[in-house]
C-alpha cells in the first residue's frame, strides 16, 4: 500500500471528512442539476416562442392585409428577440433569472422597450439562486475549513505531531501530501459532478477545462489560507472559527460593502430618465408642425429624404420618424448609462483580483456568458435587430408600397447568437 | 448574589477577557452602523430621486398644451413606488422589483429600472442592511462566542468541578443562557436603536416596528438557545463549533437558496410573451377593434344606440369615439386584471411554498416577516403594481370619457386642415387629474403580516427550550 | 564531521540558547551501541532539547552532534532513518488498529514490513493477539505503548530515543516496558531515554547522566548487582523519585 493510500484509508476513516465529502459531491450535483433544469425550462421558453408568434403575427395580418398599411403593420407587430443560454449557462445563472431572455421589440422608439423586464418573483430572485456557482463560491470554502482547521493543530491536540515530524517521511511532507489528498477529493467532488452535467450540456472543452482550473485554484486558495493560519498555532478550535470568520469577512461582508462602494463611486443616471427623456421628445411631436419632424428626420437618414411629402391625413412614416428622433435624442443619456453600467461591472471585476470570491463569480458567469456583459451585448443585439426592423418597415412607409400578407414574412428574424432550439421564427415564414 | 447570576457574570468576564471576541464584537457593531448609515442614506436618496422624479412627471402631465385627450391616454405618465421609512432597514424586493412605470392606455407595462439592473454582480453577494447583518452575521458571532460555554466546560473537567459545589445543572445553563443572552441583546441592540434613530416619524409605525423588534429578539434568543444545545450535548467544543458551523450554513445559507429553486419549479411562471400573446388572443375572442362587423362591439353599438334613442351614432348627444374607447379599456383592462391576477396568484404561491420551508430555516421566517413589517416585500411590490394599475385604469377612462363629453364625434373623425385644432380640448383639463398618491398599508396591516413569522419562530424557540431542559439533565452524565 | 569512534549517539560541547535563554550550554554525551543511558533532570534542565536537537527540530549554535556519524541539524532525514522516537505520550490513530497503526508508521519510516512480521513484532513487545485488529479507541496507555515499542523494534534502527516513557505505566506494565527495552538493546540498539524518574532509569539504564543548566553535571554507570547507590543519587540531585512533575 503507497502512503497515498495509508492516506487515503486514515481519512476515510475519519467521520467528519466522509460526512464532509460526500455531503460536498451532493451539493455539487444537487446545484448543477438545479441549473440544468432551469437552462432547460428556459430553452423550452424560448422554443415555445414560434407558436405562439405565428398566432400572435396572423391576427395582425388578418387585419392589416385588409389596408395593406405598413404603418398599421409596423406599428401592431411585435418581433422576438431571444438571449439564448450558452451551453455553460446550467453552471453559472447569473443575471439570467431577473433580467429578460425573451423581449418582443416593435419598429417603435425602442429606448421605451428594451429595459422591459420579464414577469420574475422578486422574492425568489432576492436570495440568488442555487446554481454550481453558489456551491462553488460560497460553500466549499467552508468545507474546505472543515477538513483543513484541524490538519496540524489536531495531530498536535492528540500529542501525535513530535512523533510524525521525527519519522523520515512524516514532517512537512507528510503534511503536503494530506492537503494534497484533501484538495484532491474536494476538486473531485466539485468537479465530477460538473463534468458529468457539462459533457451532457454539450460544453466545449476549452470552457470545462477553464472552470476545473477555476475550482482548483479558487480551492487552493482556501486551503493556503488555512495553512497561514494553521501557522500561528493555535488550537483546532481557533483555527476553525478564524477561518470560518475569513470565510465570512471574504465571501459575505466585502463584497456587500463594496456594492454599496461601488454604487455610490460610479453613480448613474436612473435609466428612467432616459425614458422620461425620450417620451417627452416623442410627444412634442404633436405639437411642432409635422414638417419641422421630417426635415429633421431626413437631415438625419438621407437615404428616405425623397419620400413624397406629408398630406393633412396622419401619415405613419412621421409617426415612425418622431419616434426615431425620440430615440436619438436621448442617445447620449443612453451612451452615459450604459458606460456607467459598464463601469460598475469594471470595478467589480477588479474587486475580483483581490477578492477571489467576487473573482471566481465574475469569472464563471463570463465564461457561462451570464454576467453584466453579456446582457449588454444582448442589448446591443436587439438593437441591431431593431435597426433592422426600422429599415424594413421604412422601404414600404416612405415608398408607399402595399404592406400585404406575404410582406409579414420578409420581415427580418432575429439572428440568436447560438444555434438553439427555437431559434427559427415560423411565424414569419407564413404567408 | 445566586449561582446563575455568578455563572453568567463569570462567563461574560471570560468572554470580556478574549481578545478575538471582544474585536469581533466592536467589528459587528461598526459593521451594524454601517449598514444603518450606509442603508438609511441609500434609502434617503431614492425616496428623494423618486418623489423628484414623481413631481417632475406629474407636473409634466399638467403642462401639457390642449391636447386630443386620446394624445394624453398615450402620453401617459410615469409613476414611481415611494418607499416606507422602514426599508432603510430592510429593503427586501426593492433593489429586484422595478420602481418606476409608465401608465398609458392599452398597455400594462413593467416595472423597470430595479436597481439589479443597473448594479454589478456584487449585487447578488447580497446587500449590506441592518437585517442582512441582523439574519446573517449575528447568528454567527454568536457561535463564535458561545459554542463553548457548556462544551468548554465539559472539555476541561469544570463541568463536574461545577456541580460538586452544589451549582445545579439548571442554574449553570439559566447563567450560561443570560451570558449568552447579554451577548446577543448587545449584537441586535445597535441595529434596533440605529432602526429607531433613522426612522423618521416611529410614532405611526410603532407597530409594524415593534413586530420587527420582537421578530429579531425572537430570532437571537433561538439562536442562543441552539448554541447552547449544540455546546451542552457536545463532548468538545470542537465538534460543538463544527455542528453549529453546519447548521448556520444550512438554516442561512443553503436553505434560503434552495427553498425559491423549489418554490420555482413546483408552480411555473408564464412568462411575458405568453401571456401578451394570450391576452391579445382573449381580446380578439372578446371584441376586434378592428373589425367592423365584430358582433361583441356590433352589440355594444346598439346597446349605446339604444339607451340614448337614436339610430346613428352622428345622432348621439356624446362622441361614441369615447364611449368606444371607454369599453375597448374596460376589455382589456379586464383581461389585464386577470392576468397579472393569476401571475400575482402564482408567485404568492410560489412564496407561500418559501414560507412552508421556512419552517425548516428561522433565516427564512425572521426575512418574510421583517420583509412583510417594512412593507418591501412581494405583497408590498403587489400593492403598488395594483395601485398603479387602479389608477392607470382611472386615468385613461376620465381622458376617454373627456373625448366622449368635450370632443364632438364629427371633430373627431374629421381629417380636414383644421380639424387637429377643434379635436383638442384646454390644458387645465390635465391640471384637474389626481395625482397618483401610494396608499401605504396601516400600521396594524403591516404588523398582523408578520404574524406568522413570528408564530414561527415562536414554535422554534418553544421546541428549542424543551430540547434544552432536556439535554440540561443529561449535562455531565455522559462522558 | 564528529568523531564519534563508532558511537551511535555523539554530542560534543553542543550549546544552544532560545533568545538569551541559555537551554545547552557544553553538553557533551555519548551513547554507545547496546547501551542505555538515562538522562535525568529537572524541568527546564534541556532534557527535551536535548532529543530535539538529536532529532534535527533545532539546531545547535556551537558543538557538535552526530547519529551515527550524521549531523541531525544539516541531514535531518539522513538522521531520521536511523532513529527511533517514542514521545511521552505515545498517542497513535484512534481510528485504526493496532496493526494499522504500525502498518502506517512504518510506512512514514520508509520501512515497510508485511502483515506477519508486524503481528510477530506486536506479539514480541507483548501485545496479546486479540488486540492485533482492534481499533486504537479503547487501549490503555501501556498498550498504546506495546504497539510503539512493536514499530521501533520492526525499524530496525540502531538508536532509540524515549522520551519519559514509564510516566503514567503501572508497576507491571513499567516492568513489561523495560524488559522489552533490554531487549532492543541487546539487538545492538543505543537507547537514550531522557527522564525525571530517577527509580525508573536505575532499573533498566546503563548509566545515568545528570543534566543540569545544560550540560552533564556527573555521569554514573551500572556496577555490580545493586548497579546504582540511589539513596547518595537522589540526596545529592533532588531530582523526583517516582513522582510526577507538571
Amino acid at each position: 500500500m503507497t502512503l497515498w493510500m495509508h492516506e487515503l484509508r486514515l481519512l476515510l476513516r475519519a467521520r467528519l471528512s466522509v460526512v464532509a465529502l460526500i455531503l460536498m459531491a451532493i451539493l455539487t450535483a444537487a446545484a448543477v442539476t438545479a441549473g440544468m433544469v432551469e437552462i432547460s425550462r428556459q430553452r423550452t421558453a424560448i422554443a415555445a416562442i414560434p407558436a405562439a408568434q405565428s398566432e400572435d403575427i396572423a391576427a395582425v395580418a388578418d387585419y392589416v392585409d385588409r389596408t395593406k398599411d405598413a404603418g398599421s403593420a409596423g406599428y401592431y407587430s411585435f418581433h422576438p428577440t431571444w438571449d439564448a443560454p450558452s451551453p455553460l449557462a446550467f453552471a453559472a445563472l447569473g443575471m439570467r433569472d431577473v433580467s429578460p431572455y425573451i423581449l418582443r421589440v416593435r419598429a417603435l422608439g425602442l429606448e421605451a422597450q428594451i429595459y422591459d423586464g420579464d414577469i420574475f418573483n422578486p422574492e425568489l430572485a432576492l436570495p440568488g439562486r442555487f446554481d454550481f456557482a453558489f456551491v462553488l463560491v460560497f460553500l466549499a470554502p467552508l468545507f474546505v475549513v472543515a477538513l483543513f482547521h484541524d490538519l496540524t493543530s489536531g495531530e498536535r491536540e492528540a500529542g501525535r505531531l513530535r512523533m510524525l515530524d521525527a519519522l523520515p517521511r512524516g514532517g512537512a511532507k507528510l503534511l503536503r501530501r494530506r492537503m494534497l489528498l484533501r484538495i484532491a477529493l474536494l476538486w473531485a467532488a466539485l468537479a465530477v459532478p460538473f463534468l458529468v452535467a457539462a459533457v451532457a450540456s454539450g460544453v466545449g472543452g476549452a470552457a470545462i477545462f477553464a472552470v476545473l482550473a477555476v475550482i482548483l485554484a479558487y480551492l487552493l486558495f482556501w486551503t493556503a489560507l488555512a495553512a497561514l493560519v494553521a501557522r500561528l498555532r493555535w488550537s483546532s478550535v481557533a483555527n476553525a472559527a478564524t477561518l470560518a470568520a475569513c470565510w465570512l469577512v471574504l465571501v459575505l461582508v466585502l463584497p456587500t460593502l463594496a456594492h454599496v462602494a461601488i454604487n455610490r463611486a460610479v453613480p448613474i443616471g436612473q435609466g428612467a430618465e432616459i425614458a422620461l427623456a425620450q417620451r417627452e421628445m416623442v410627444n412634442r411631436a404633436w405639437d411642432i408642425p409635422r414638417e419641422t419632424t421630417m426635415r429633421r428626420f431626413y437631415a438625419g437618414h438621407p437615404e428616405w429624404a425623397d419620400s413624397a411629402p406629408l398630406g393633412s391625413a396622419f401619415h405613419y412614416k412621421w409617426y415612425f420618424a418622431f419616434h426615431q428622433l425620440g430615440d436619438e435624442s436621448v442617445a447620449t443619456k443612453v451612451r452615459a448609462y450604459r458606460s456607467g453600467l459598464e463601469r460598475r461591472d469594471a470595478a467589480a471585476r477588479m474587486l475580483g483580483w483581490v477578492l477571489p470570491s467576487v473573482g471566481v463569480q465574475a469569472l464563471l458567469t463570463r465564461l457561462a456568458d451570464t454576467d453584466v456583459r453579456a446582457q449588454l451585448a444582448y442589448q446591443d443585439r436587439v438593437r441591431a435587430f431593431h435597426a433592422r426592423l426600422r429599415n424594413f418597415y421604412y422601404g414600404y412607409l416612405f415608398r408607399d408600397r402595399p404592406f400585404g400578407r406575404v410582406d409579414f414574412g420578409r420581415a427580418p428574424i432575429f439572428a440568436a447568437r447560438m444555434n438553439t432550439a427555437g431559434g427559427s421564427n415560423e411565424a414569419a415564414d407564413r404567408p | 448574589m445566586s449561582a446563575t447570576h455568578l455563572i453568567a457574570r463569570d462567563e461574560l468576564r471570560l468572554m470580556a477577557r478574549n481578545r478575538v471576541a471582544v474585536i469581533a464584537l466592536v467589528l459587528l457593531v461598526l459593521l451594524t452602523l454601517a449598514a444603518v448609515l450606509s442603508s438609511w442614506s441609500h434609502q434617503r436618496g431614492i425616496a428623494e430621486l423618486r418623489m423628484r422624479h414623481q413631481q417632475v412627471a406629474a407636473a409634466a402631465f399638467k403642462a401639457q398644451p390642449d391636447r386630443h385627450p386620446h394624445r394624453m391616454v398615450h402620453y401617459g405618465t410615469f409613476i414611481y413606488r415611494p418607499l416606507g421609512a422602514l426599508a432603510a432597514f430592510d429593503p427586501g424586493v426593492d433593489a429586484f422589483t422595478g420602481n418606476s412605470m409608465f401608465l398609458e392606455g392599452h398597455r400594462q407595462n413593467s416595472a423597470n429600472f430595479g436597481d439589479v439592473r443597473q448594479s454589478s454582480l456584487l449585487v447578488r453577494f447580497g446587500q449590506l442592511t441592518p437585517a442582512f447583518v441582523l439574519q446573517v452575521v449575528a447568528p454567527l458571532l454568536l457561535i463564535f462566542l458561545g459554542f463553548g460555554v457548556l462544551a468548554g466546560e465539559t472539555e476541561r473537567g469544570t463541568l463536574r468541578l461545577l456541580m460538586l459545589q452544589g451549582v445545579s445543572r439548571g442554574q449553570l445553563v439559566r447563567g450560561k443562557l443570560a451570558a449568552l443572552g447579554i451577548v446577543a441583546l448587545i449584537v441586535g441592540l445597535p441595529a434596533m436603536v440605529g432602526f429607531v434613530a433613522v426612522v423618521a416619524q416611529p410614532g405611526t409605525l410603532a407597530l409594524p416596528m415593534a413586530a420587527i423588534g420582537l421578530g429579531y429578539a425572537l430570532y437571537l434568543a433561538l439562536w442562543v438557545v441552539l448554541i447552547l444545545l449544540a455546546s451542552g450535548f457536545a463532548r468538545r467544543g470542537r465538534d460543538a463549533l463544527l455542528a453549529l458551523l453546519a447548521i448556520w450554513t444550512v438554516a442561512v445559507v443553503l436553505v434560503p437558496r434552495i427553498a425559491p429553486d423549489i418554490a420555482g419549479a413546483a408552480v411555473p411562471l408564464q412568462n411575458r410573451l405568453q401571456t401578451d400573446v394570450a391576452i391579445a388572443r382573449d381580446l380578439r375572442q372578446l371584441g376586434d377593434s378592428h373589425n367592423p362587423d365584430d358582433p361583441h362591439l356590433a352589440a355594444f353599438k346598439q346597446s349605446v344606440l339604444q339607451r340614448y334613442g337614436v339610430t346613428r351614432v352622428e345622432d348621439l348627444p356624446v362622441n361614441y369615439k369615447g364611449l368606444l374607447a371607454m369599453e375597448g379599456e374596460r376589455l382589456t383592462s379586464g383581461l389585464f386584471d386577470r392576468y397579472a391576477g393569476a401571475s400575482f396568484a402564482a408567485q404568492t404561491a410560489q412564496n407561500r411554498l418559501v414560507d412552508a420551508i421556512g419552517v425548516l430555516s428561522p433565516t427564512i421566517a425572521i426575512r418574510a416577516l421583517s420583509m412583510a413589517a417594512a412593507d418591501t416585500d412581494f405583497a408590498g411590490h403587489r400593492r403598488f403594481l395594483e395601485q398603479a394599475e387602479t389608477y392607470r385604469y382611472a386615468l385613461v377612462q376620465r381622458l376617454n370619457r373627456m373625448e366622449a363629453k368635450n370632443v364632438s364625434y364629427a371633430d373627431d373623425i374629421a381629417e380636414d386642415a383644421g380639424a387637429d385644432r377643434r379635436k383638442r380640448i384646454a390644458a387645465d383639463n390635465w391640471q384637474h387629474m389626481p395625482d397618483f398618491a401610494f396608499i401605504a398599508p396601516s400600521a396594524s396591516a403591516l404588523a398582523a403580516a408578520a404574524l406568522p413569522g413570528i408564530s414561527i419562530l415562536g414554535l422554534w424557540l418553544a421546541v428549542a427550550t424543551l430540547l434544552l431542559t432536556r439535554v440540561t439533565r443529561l449535562l455531565g452524565a455522559r462522558q | 564531521m564528529p568523531d564519534n569512534n563508532g558511537n551511535p549517539i555523539a554530542i560534543h560541547e553542543l550549546a544552544l540558547a532560545y533568545g538569551n535563554h541559555r537551554v545547552l550550554d557544553g553538553l557533551s554525551l555519548t551513547v554507545p551501541a547496546s547501551s542505555i543511558t538515562a538522562l535525568l533532570g529537572g524541568n527546564g534542565a534541556g532534557k527535551s532539547t536535548t532529543l530535539s536537537a538529536l532529532l534535527g527540530f533545532v539546531r545547535a549554535d556551537a558543538g557538535q552532534i552526530a547519529v551515527c556519524g550524521i549531523d541531525p541539524g544539516t541531514d535531518a532525514d539522513a538522521a531520521r532513518r536511523r532513529i527511533a522516537y517514542l514521545p511521552e505520550n505515545v498517542a497513535l490513530y484512534e481510528h485504526l488498529s493496532a496493526v494499522e497503526n504500525a502498518d502506517y508508521l512504518l510506512a512514514l519510516a520508509d520501512q515497510r514490513q508485511d502483515r506477519g512480521t508486524i503481528t510477530a513484532a506486536l506479539a514480541a513487545a507483548g501485545l496479546q493477539n486479540r488486540a492485533w485488529d482492534q481499533r486504537l479507541g479503547g487501549f490503555s496507555k501501556g498498550m498504546r505503548q506495546k504497539v510503539a515499542i512493536a514499530v521501533a523494534l520492526l525499524r530496525e534502527v540502531p538508536v532509540l530515543l524515549l522520551d519519559e516513557p514509564t510516566s503514567g505505566l503501572d508497576p507491571r506494565a513499567t516492568a513489561d516496558f523495560n524488559a522489552l527495552l533490554l531487549k532492543v538493546r541487546d539487538r545492538g540498539t543505543a537507547v537514550l531515554m531522557v527522564t525525571h524518574d530517577l527509580l525508573s532509569a536505575a532499573d533498566v539504564a546503563d548509566r545515568i547522566a545528570f543534566l543540569e543548566q545544560g550540560r552533564i553535571v556527573e555521569d554514573v554507570t551500572a556496577t555490580g548487582s545493586e548497579r546504582f547507590d540511589i539513596r547518595a543519587l537522589h540526596a545529592r540531585f533532588q531530582v523526583g523519585v517516582g513522582t510526577r512533575a507538571a
